[in-house]
């Protein structure tokens, strides 16, 4: 296989995956899964006692598997400019994160210092948060896009 | 980029959504393209030349701001 033909296989290959969206029938069921996420957070909250943590991993964890499934199946009638609305979305998304992430620790670490003298010492986000956010941001302008479109 | 699609759907006596379905996109996508808010593809422009029967020219024209 010459240099040409295994960039060519490369690129196709990219594409695909670039590419790939799941049915239609994931949207519903990522909304199930999110649901449920909510409902045993606020569960495992004012309910549940004990060492609960595995079940706030769990819950963690549905939510972004239910996000992402949302994030990547097809509209129900998906054409080229929902593909370039999406891919719009996917763009501020990124950078509203990236923001996100730079600039919430100091608003966290300045506010917590007004309300109580010598409040909570600095830390970064945790992943879970950047992500849901950067999901959520992706959703809710994809979905704001296609409604003024 | 303008276009004259709104002319020719109602030379075909086509409704948005009509023209939608036999070009295979949502009647919001037509409707964006009329309003000049979107700019089609080549594949969808040529769809479009093919059921207009005209080439892709006559209904679509560069504005002075492309």
């Amino acid at each position: 296989m010459n240099t040409e033909k295994i960039m060519n296989c490369e690129r196709e290959r990219l594409n695909k995956i670039t590419n790939f969206r799941l049915p239609h029938t994931f949207w519903t069921i990522g909304i199930a899964i999110v649901t449920i996420s909510i409902i045993t957070m606020f569960v495992r909250a004012f309910v549940m006692e004990g060492d609960t943590e595995w079940l706030k991993e769990i819950t963690r964890k549905g939510m972004l598997v239910g996000l992402l499934l949302m994030s990547i199946s097809k509209d129900k009638e998906e054409d080229e400019l929902t593909i370039k609305l999406r891919m719009q979305s996917y763009a501020f998304a990124f950078v509203v994160g990236v923001a996100y992430a730079l600039i919430m620790p100091y608003v966290e670490f300045g506010v917590s210092n007004v309300v109580n003298s010598g409040g909570e010492a600095y830390k970064d986000l945790g992943d879970f948060q950047v992500l849901v956010f950067m999901l959520l941001i992706q959703l809710m302008s994809f979905h704001t896009l296609k409604r003024y479109r | 980029m303008q276009n004259t699609i709104k002319v020719e759907r109602a030379i075909l006596n086509l409704t948005q959504d009509d023209l939608a379905k036999k070009i295979g996109v949502s009647r919001q996508t037509i409707n964006s393209i009329e309003a000049n808010r979107y700019v089609p593809s080549t594949v969808l422009a040529l769809k479009l030349s093919t059921l207009f029967n005209k080439p892709v020219n006559d209904f679509f024209k560069l504005s002075d701001d492309d």
